[in-house]
């Protein structure tokens, strides 16, 4: 048992509730919530592979003195092997996932310190609460216990646009609850209906059900629950037709809560499309419905964002566009497509934040997100523009910063599976997500500057400024040293396709 | 009417009368990028019907290609459609539902 993997999920909820204990004690409470954030990414670091099962109750298989004074009954079946705990697996896939969800939660609450009134209160609570929810989404074995936290990540998100003072925050908000009235129980009943037909929650003894013949993998109970776990699946990511209300999201959430939200909906991305090709990869439509939702994401988000006049709804749709290179990898089905997906997965999440904290900047010192209404930032913060030039680099795949190496692979990866059409496909939108970031960089940097905009903040903080060069530094080391993170993604890839490569 | 021209007459239809923000040729052009963005995509995404027969390529790509000649420019209404109502966010969602649905019982079953 190793009890640095449950303490991944205790330790941020447990400093959402401690902070607010601290209320008023701002200098006290920046401290302590920076030590305790910086946990968030070392846990990963420090913690072995292996499996956690909550209250010590493995399997029988695992416990001979207890299953030694059993019935052949129980123990000469497959009741032998389920597991009857919810179990926490952590293996080298998590870990860079878990590391990377720390790693952009430390930057985005150190963001936020600086940058709201109060760091206490309830914004930080759900940033805390949300990093919690989604790496409890990304360990967790049980597909029960990944709906409750998935329903947490939901009301984070919608938590931490409820407290952003942006214009329209409580409609969207609003609008995004009643969206997930429909598809989370939609999602909760595809899982009923997966634990009615297998009798089980956890993920691997439902797969065991099914390939060892305890259960027909054609029952139409378990075709009915498959397509409304990925319709849950395209709620909680953000795909088409959620795509619209995901980039009004981030768009009205505070920069650094916009970077954590991207950052939630593509570990969720991802977490939920492993269990549909762990358990529904027999099923031909599966791979299918995973390309054609990857395609139409990208199609319409990046189409979308660049007719958009808002920078941070531009980034919400790219982010959404972006997205869909996710889908594309996994939906390949063979094993270096998978990891040139998950790969894209960790470059997305770093580069999208990267951008939302960049233009945050101009948002943080204007109060103004409109395109047209900008100018002549670059001679205000010439380094600024300077990082925000090279996170929208990095978007587009330029060399040799981190997305063009995923990119790359994804390509490579659809023209090996026999998909060139693909490959163009990504190409073309890169290109267009290129031109789509310059026309924001030209609105908002090169431009002159209008004459009626205001500056309400003068100084950039310097956390903000901390976070971004952090940023940059993954952005190059990712790209320049590729290995350090496909390495850990393979075997879960590999395991994935099922011996295609 | 060149398609520059429908494009600038669409945004002002839809941005209506009471919208005094002027189109800009950054905006046109924005929109024009995206509309040849979107039909490029399609008819290459539809390419990958000869995965299932050729000659079904080779029309449904024609049949796309008209389609999107005539009814051009699709981005102002697909913009329109994919606004921030909940009315329309709503039918997609259900639209979305009924299409997955089918095609993983259905089509599971049936293909």
């Amino acid at each position: 048992m190793n009890l640095l993997i449950p303490l991944m999920v205790i330790v941020p909820i447990l400093c959402a509730l401690f902070l607010n204990l601290l209320h008023k004690k701002d200098r006290t409470i920046k401290t302590i919530a920076i030590i305790l954030a910086l946990l968030l990414p070392a846990l990963p670091l420090l913690a072995n592979y292996g499996l956690h099962y909550f209250g010590g109750y493995a399997p029988l298989i695992e416990n001979p003195t207890l299953s030694n004074n059993l019935p052949s009954l129980i123990t000469g079946t497959a009741l032998n092997t389920f597991h009857p705990a919810i179990t926490y697996s952590f293996q080298s896939a998590q870990k860079i996932f878990v590391f990377i969800l720390g790693l952009v939660g430390l930057l985005a609450i150190f963001t936020s310190l600086y940058e709201t009134r109060r760091p206490s209160g309830v914004y930080g609570y759900m940033m805390f609460m949300g990093i919690a929810a989604v790496t409890a989404i990304l360990l967790t074995d049980d597909i029960f216990n990944l709906y409750v936290f998935f329903e947490i990540a939901a009301l984070a998100t919608v938590g931490i646009v409820l407290v952003s003072n942006v214009k329209g925050n409580y409609e969207t908000a609003l609008k995004y609850m009643i969206l997930g009235g429909i598809a989370a129980p939609l999602f909760l009943l595809g899982i009923a209906l997966i634990l009615g037909v297998t009798g089980n929650v956890n993920i691997s003894d439902i797969i065991y059900s099914l390939q060892n013949g305890l259960v027909d993998p054609k029952n139409p109970v378990l075709l009915m629950a498959c397509g409304l776990i990925v319709f849950g699946w395209l709620y909680g990511s953000g795909l088409p037709p959620f795509h619209t209300i995901k980039s009004a999201i981030y768009s009205k959430a505070l920069p650094s809560g916009a970077a954590l939200i991207q950052t939630f909906s593509v570990f969720i991305f991802i977490a939920l499309g492993i269990i549909i090709l762990r358990i529904f990869s027999y099923l031909p439509f599966s791979q299918w419905v995973i390309l054609g939702a990857s395609l139409l994401a990208m199609i319409l988000g990046i189409t979308m964002a660049i007719v958009q006049t808002d920078i941070k709804r531009m980034i919400g749709f790219l982010a959404v566009g972006e997205l869909g290179y996710i889908g594309i990898g996994l939906g390949l089905g063979t094993a270096f497509g998978i990891t040139a997906g998950l790969f894209q997965a960790v470059n997305e999440v770093i580069i999208t934040a990267f951008l939302f904290i960049g233009f945050g900047t101009v948002l943080y010192q204007t109060r103004v997100s409109d395109t047209r209404k900008l100018g002549g930032m670059l001679q205000r913060n010439p380094l600024v523009a300077f990082l925000v030039l090279i996170a929208g680099f990095a978007m587009a795949g330029v060399p040799p910063l981190n997305a063009f190496q995923s990119k790359l692979m994804l390509i490579q990866a659809s023209i090996t599976a026999g998909f060139p059409e693909l490959g163009v496909i990504m190409i073309l939108l890169s290109i267009v997500t290129f031109m789509t970031f310059m026309k924001a960089f030209h609105a908002v940097f090169l431009r002159p500057k209008p004459v009626d905009l205001e500056l309400k903040n003068e100084d950039i903080p310097k956390a903000t400024i901390i976070t971004l060069l952090v940023f940059l530094v993954v952005c190059i080391i990712i790209g320049l040293f590729p290995q350090v993170v496909t390495s850990y993604l393979q075997p879960l890839a590999t395991s994935l396709a099922g011996g295609i490569v | 009417m060149n398609l520059y021209d429908l494009i600038v007459k669409k945004i002002k239809d839809i941005q209506g009368e009471g919208d005094d923000a002027a189109i800009t040729n950054m905006s046109t052009s924005s929109m024009l990028t995206a509309e040849i963005t979107l039909i490029s995509s399609i008819l290459v995404a539809l390419v990958m019907l000869r995965m299932v027969n050729n000659v079904l390529m080779f029309v449904a790509v024609l049949v796309v290609l008209m389609a999107a000649l005539i009814a051009m420019p699709l981005m102002p209404h697909f913009k329109k459609e994919q606004n921030d109502s909940l009315a329309s966010m709503m039918f997609y969602v259900i639209l979305a539902l009924a299409i997955v649905i089918t095609l993983f019982y259905w089509g599971n079953l049936n293909v």
